[in-house]
């Protein structure tokens, strides 16, 4: 046992308080780090960022009103024409207003002075706020604001339904002052508050979907503790000892703290949707323990000797744990691929942590074991026969597995396995790209919030919008281009084109000319032929200044940037829906094309809004899902190649995995999901981790075989035991992942969790199944080899007599002393 | 050995006492009689809350700049925006020394009056609705109506009753607005112009418009897209009425009439303030209500600000903010007693604002600047404007009375807190194309140039 494994073990364990020492000082270090720990959503940093149209969105992010809460009073029984209503409307307006963050100037209602209605006068034009400075009662006073309504085009268009039942209100938050909770939860208080029989109120937007977020993540915590606290039942239950309970434990958690302590002290915030993750490398995390536990509980069983046992394990362990960490982290690691912020940075803090499961499910863990008592169930747990209750159903389940996998029942495996295999490939490359859910794809379609979108949207155009942004080349004070001649023109081109494309037209489109053919008709007299605008420097100027003289321009932020230099042409569709989604940018795309994208003063640039970003996400997941699964068989490939010398090793621990995808996607299609971001992880994710099993079952079978005892027996008995610890591994990853499929209210969380508990069952069958299968069949040369860096065999005979040898000396020199420690090179 | 006859906080604590008292101005003795006297004001004051480097026990000295290493220490003499501009936004402010000269603190003609109203008897009252008028019942004839005020209503009629303090003021402004990143987001060139019809120095009432107070014209020179338009803003007498409010687009030959009530919108789109905030009285007096002094303390402001007469158009070097060009080169001074007037806008039910703060210096009545807070109490906008009188060295540009120098404002900052935008405006001798501020001007020719809906179309012809 001279190799550098077995040496460094030594070393190790030699020095073992030393190692303790340096592990406790690394962990305060990166313990202090968690002071700087910030865990929030960044939706911007949920986007790919190199793609086109989240450029345009990052340069324009204030169109399509990123940061504006809308309220929705809807009178359900008659229209809003009365008392009651308006003053609902009028009291939530002024009650919002308090909100802390809210950007005063950008309040707007039918209750407030900026809705506005006009009449022509022969000296010119008066402009009056719709509702004066009490709420109309009397019946006379509600016609007369009913006529107001209806004489101000934009209010009635985007302020009250058609059907007259419903009204909005918008309030933009600043971003320097917003505190999402604080928003979220005096919005709710507010629309509680005014909700009755006779009146439903809805509340969308981002900062209320964030609130959302934030508000669940208190949900989420308690299931990550509901998560641990099984994990820990699981794990005790198995172990049924102090040692095995707690080695787990504290590895985990070392692990965990380095983890959290480094994007600490890198002050990157983790992203709280994407939490599952670090709990599947806590479960991970616990199984490697579990299975070097295991193995330390079978060397203690011939030893006797808690530190050399430690020892042994460490050395004997080490090469297949560290390849195991290597596997799940690259698979965390290349998630990073994917041009998305906030993935890269949690692909750089759970992949530190995964990496950081070597020094403590490797040294720390030998440490750990070497100083706790040791289990009295020793035999029992490191015994093949006296097995008793889940074990012995789980042995009976293993056997009847390692027999379809060799002898006459392998062909007919074979056969079924080909043709699954077939069909799940065939199945799979039918799967369609986006998820589209009618709001927000993070929440429940029936969630609050998704409810409310739904109501909004069937009130009003809605917030499905595409925009076409036509942005300044220069920004100079004296000359604003979203209000010149050309940009006019363009903009009312493409409105023109897209309203009349005869594969999908919007439901509504609005660009800062509207408002300007509106004020050139009043100023001109009322008359609805002044609408057109003159083409001319002079007669656009004219209606620009007509439109913004008096107010404020972030009146119309959702329109044009505060300089009146670029601007939007929104463009409103009936739902999120993928074909929608195509129909949409292809429409818009061909009317930039008809009016050119580049002019002399403006670039016309496609696009933002929720239409375009879903787009930019489908985009990300088809342009990154198979370059990420490629390259991380590519790396695996090498890694696995590397340790086992051989090609044909790396081909049959890829090929399960690769299966197992293959199938997790055609089972997707069949149940009516689109590939999203969220299954292009859990893919990464499961061929990390499933490639673990592969190569634990791979090394035994290796560490088994030999002429003498013949493959059949070898596969038998490698599944019987290293399949066993599989099993366990396995199971409890699912324990770890399933509540957050039943309990979360984040439906990102659930699918997460849904598609990764199936990637992990079909990865644990297809691993005890496909990959022994796979060895019956090619009969591998390389694992008649016994150079194997990951071979776990080892002969404890060496060590037991090395034992023996010590203890008889030493029982000479100090005979009442009995065993002390051993010092073996 | 010196003994003091005060201690440290003596200014402070009787300034604090004369407030709860409702005691008029002065702390050793009644400002209003030295004003009267024409006396220097420094016999009403103790020492410490006359120099900053006594106040502040000589941390800071006049000719001192306040920066960020050193604004802690005067931290409540200063308006809290301004505070945070010093501390974050790369502000400086030199020191200039106490002005104790009731005289270079008004204009002349508005000092003369006042002196001769006190002199003659002639004293204001608020009638029954709340509006100014003399003792036997006439509308206020010009001057401070309450040269001692001791109440929050009385300091605000002494701002509402004349903004410019003369008959007849033109402004040429330059308002150029800032984004937070301290790009220049609008550059605009305006004429600003008032007409007092009623409280005139000269004792009339113009045209004998008996219901009205002044005439207000905005008349917009530059940027290019809005040259020609103008505003047309016309007081009644009664500080209970809304003015009118009409605007006129040169393309369309209209005029637009404009909400009477619509006060908390800016006028110009970009700018920072509404109508509401400039003079500290920006709408009818009675439209707000609940003015109440809070506070009376020594406070530094931009009080007999440094007039940039070395400049070709009057204008200051700027430095600060994000590009250097945020902020006018200012100075400030201690003034030994500033009342913070409180006011809410009671007659609005929709104002989004909830009160506003104003910095009254009393030994002029001039507010420094104001502070409009939202309806959470946040500080929203501020005010700063800067006073003084034309005259630097040999430079000087004639009152009214072409003897005088005239005295008027310098430049304001307008500072939104929350959206972190800036208006920087200056009062300059000329904008482009040649308008220019005058003080001195025949009021019917003003009147027929601004002040009716037909000058507005003559001047959108220009």
């Amino acid at each position: 046992m001279d190799n550098y494994r077995f040496r460094i073990a030594a070393w190790v364990m030699r020095n073992r308080l030393i190692a303790v020492f340096c592990f406790v000082c690394i962990t305060v270090f990166f313990a202090v780090g968690m002071r700087g720990l910030t865990i929030k959503t960044i939706f911007s940093d949920l986007l790919p960022k190199d793609d086109p149209y989240v450029q345009v969105f990052s340069d324009h992010p204030n169109f399509g009103n990123p940061l504006t809460v809308t309220v929705m009073i809807k009178r359900t029984t008659g229209d809003i024409y009365n008392a009651d209503t308006l003053r609902k409307v009028w009291e939530f307006t002024r009650a919002i207003d308090l909100v802390p963050g809210i950007n005063h100037d950008s309040l707007i209602s039918i209750a407030t002075e900026k809705a506005r209605y006009a009449e022509a006068t022969p000296n010119g034009v008066d402009m009056r706020p719709l509702m004066e400075d009490t709420v109309p009662s009397s019946q006379a006073a509600l016609d007369d604001f009913r006529r107001r309504v209806e004489q101000s085009p934009n209010v009635r268009t985007f302020y009250v339904s058609g059907d007259e039942t419903a009204t909005i209100i918008t309030a933009a938050f600043l971003e320097n002052l917003l505190d999402y909770d604080v928003v979220f939860s005096s919005v709710q208080e507010l629309a509680a508050k005014y909700r009755d029989d006779n009146h439903e109120v809805y509340v969308v937007g981002q900062p209320i979907l964030t609130g959302w977020v934030y508000k669940l993540q208190e949900q989420t915590y308690m299931i990550f503790g509901i998560t641990l606290l099984a994990l820990v039942v699981a794990l005790a239950l198995y172990m049924r000892n102090i040692a095995g309970t707690l080695t787990p434990i504290i590895c985990s958690s070392v692990a965990a703290v380095w983890g959290f302590g480094l994007v600490g002290w890198i002050s990157a915030p983790i992203e709280p949707l994407l939490m599952i993750v670090p709990l599947l490398l806590v479960a991970r995390s616990f199984s490697h323990c579990v299975q070097f536990s295991e193995r330390y509980y079978e060397i203690y069983a011939h030893l006797k000797d808690k530190r050399k046992s430690a020892e042994v394990a460490m050395g004997v362990m080490m090469a297949p744990s560290i390849l195991g960490v290597i596997t799940d982290a690259l698979g965390i690691i290349f998630i990073a691929l994917a041009p998305i912020p906030a993935m890269e940075r949690f692909a750089l803090f759970c992949g530190f942590w995964a990496i950081c499961i070597i020094p403590t499910g490797v040294f720390l863990i030998s440490i750990v074991l070497s100083y706790l008592p040791t289990p009295r169930n020793i035999e029992r747990l490191s015994s093949q026969d006296d097995t008793r209750g889940v074990q012995a159903l789980q042995l009976k389940t293993l056997r009847i597995l390692a027999k379809c996998t060799h002898g006459k029942a392998a062909r007919v495996t074979t056969v079924v396995t080909a043709l699954v295999g077939v069909v799940a490939i065939v199945i799979a490359m039918r799967i369609e790209i986006g998820n589209p859910v009618e709001g927000s794809n993070l929440l429940w379609e029936d969630s609050e919030y998704n409810t409310a979108i739904r109501a909004i949207n069937n009130h009003f155009p809605g917030v499905n919008t595409l925009e076409i942004i036509l942005e300044a080349k220069t920004r100079d004070v004296s000359n604003r281009v979203a209000r010149t001649p050309e940009v006019v023109r363009v903009a009312l081109e493409i409105q023109s084109l897209v309203e009349n494309d005869p594969v999908l037209s919007p439901r509504a489109t609005l660009s800062f000319a509207d408002y300007m053919m509106e004020a050139n008709r009043l100023f001109s007299g009322g008359d609805p032929k002044w609408l057109p605008l003159d083409p001319t420097v002079s007669a656009i100027r004219a209606a620009g200044t007509a439109v913004v003289f008096g107010t404020n321009p972030v009146n119309f932020s959702h329109i044009s940037d505060y300089e009146f230099q670029n601007s939007t042409i929104s463009l409103w569709y009936k739902d999120n829906k993928q074909e929608t989604v195509d129909a949409a940018l292809a429409s818009a795309q061909h009317a930039v094309d008809k009016v050119g994208a580049d002019h002399p003063e403006f670039t016309v640039r496609m696009g933002s809004g929720t239409i375009a970003l879903q787009q930019a996400m489908n985009s990300v997941v088809s342009r990154y899902h198979w370059v990420i699964l490629a390259l991380l068989n590519l790396a695996i490939f090498g890694v696995v190649a590397f340790a086992y010398r051989s090609f044909v090793a790396a081909v049959i621990v890829l090929i399960p995995v690769n299966l197992s995808n293959f199938m997790l996607s055609a089972t997707m299609h069949i149940l009516g999901i689109g590939l999203d971001i969220n299954s292009v992880m859990v893919a990464v994710l499961g061929v990390g981790v499933g490639i673990d099993y592969g190569i634990y079952l791979m090394s035994r079978i290796c560490e088994e075989y030999s002429e003498d005892v013949g493959w059949a027996s070898a596969i038998t008995t490698s599944i019987t035991t290293t399949g066993k610890a599989i099993m366990f591994t396995a199971s409890i990853m699912l324990l770890g992942i399933m509540p957050w499929y039943l309990l979360s209210d984040l439906k990102f969380m659930a699918d997460m969790g849904l598609l990764l508990v199936a990637i992990m069952l079909i990865n644990m069958i297809l691993s005890l199944v496909v990959l022994p299968l796979l060895i019956w069949l090619i009969k591998p040369r390389f694992a008649t080899r016994d150079d194997l860096m990951v071979g776990e065999s080892i002969d404890l005979s060496i060590f037991t007599r090395q034992l023996e040898e010590v203890s008889e000396v030493k029982n000479k020199v100090y005979p009442s002393k009995g065993n002390v420690d051993l010092v073996i090179n | 050995m010196i003994i003091k006859k005060y201690d440290h906080n003596y200014g402070r604590r009787q300034l604090l006492k004369n407030m709860a008292v409702g005691a008029a101005a002065g702390v050793l003795m009644p400002l209003d009689k030295l004003f009267a006297a024409g006396a220097d004001l420094a016999k009403a004051y103790p020492d410490e809350i006359m120099s900053i480097d006594m106040y502040t026990k000589g941390k800071i000295n006049t000719g001192d700049y306040l920066t960020a290493d050193n604004v802690d220490i005067v931290k409540e003499l200063l308006d809290p925006i301004v505070f945070d501009q010093i501390k974050t936004m790369g502000r400086r402010i030199k020191i200039r020394p106490t002005t104790t000269d009731f005289s270079v603190m008004f204009p002349a003609e508005f000092h003369a009056k006042t002196i001769e109203n006190m002199n003659n008897g002639v004293t204001a009252i608020f009638d029954k609705q709340g509006n100014v008028i003399t003792k036997d019942g006439k509308n206020w004839t010009g001057g401070l109506p309450f040269p001692s005020p001791k109440t929050g209503a009385e300091i605000q009629a002494n701002l509402a009753m004349s903004w410019g303090r003369a008959d007849y003021n033109q402004y040429a402004i330059n308002d150029t607005v800032f984004n937070p990143d301290g790009t220049k987001a609008y550059d605009y060139e305006f004429i600003w112009a008032e007409l007092q019809v009623q409280a005139r120095l000269d004792g009339t009432v113009f045209r004998n418009m008996k219901d009205l107070l002044r005439f207000q014209t905005v008349y917009f020179t530059s940027t290019q897209d809005v040259a020609g338009s103008s505003f047309l803003s016309t007081w009644y007498y009664d500080q209970a009425k809304f003015p009118e409010l009409y605007g006129y687009l040169p393309q369309f030959r209209r005029v637009r009439q404009f909400p009477t009530n619509q006060r908390f919108e800016p006028l110009i789109p970009g700018v920072t303030w509404f109508l509401s905030d400039p003079w500290a009285a920006g709408d009818p007096m009675l439209t707000w209500g609940d003015y109440k002094v809070i506070e009376r303390k020594p406070m530094l402001g931009g009080f007999n600000a440094k007039w940039n007469g070395d400049d070709e158009n009057w204008r200051a070097g700027t430095h600060g903010g994000p590009n250097g060009d945020t902020f006018w080169d200012t100075d400030y001074e201690l003034s030994p007693e500033v009342a913070i007037l409180e006011s809410k806008p009671v007659g609005y039910p929709r104002a989004p604002v909830g009160r506003r703060l104003a910095y009254i210096d009393m030994r002029n009545n001039m507010y420094c600047g104001n502070i409009r807070f939202d309806r959470q109490d946040k500080p929203w906008v501020n005010f700063e404007t800067n006073f003084g009188q034309y005259k630097l060295g040999d430079k000087v540009v004639l009152g009214p009375d072409g003897k005088s120098p005239a005295w008027s404002w310098i430049n304001i900052h307008s500072f939104d807190a929350q959206t972190r935008r800036m208006s920087r405006a200056a009062h300059q001798k000329e904008n482009k194309g040649g308008h220019k501020s005058e003080f001195s001007f025949d009021h019917d020719k003003a009147y027929s140039r601004f002040f009716t809906q037909q000058a507005l179309q003559r001047l959108g012809q220009v």
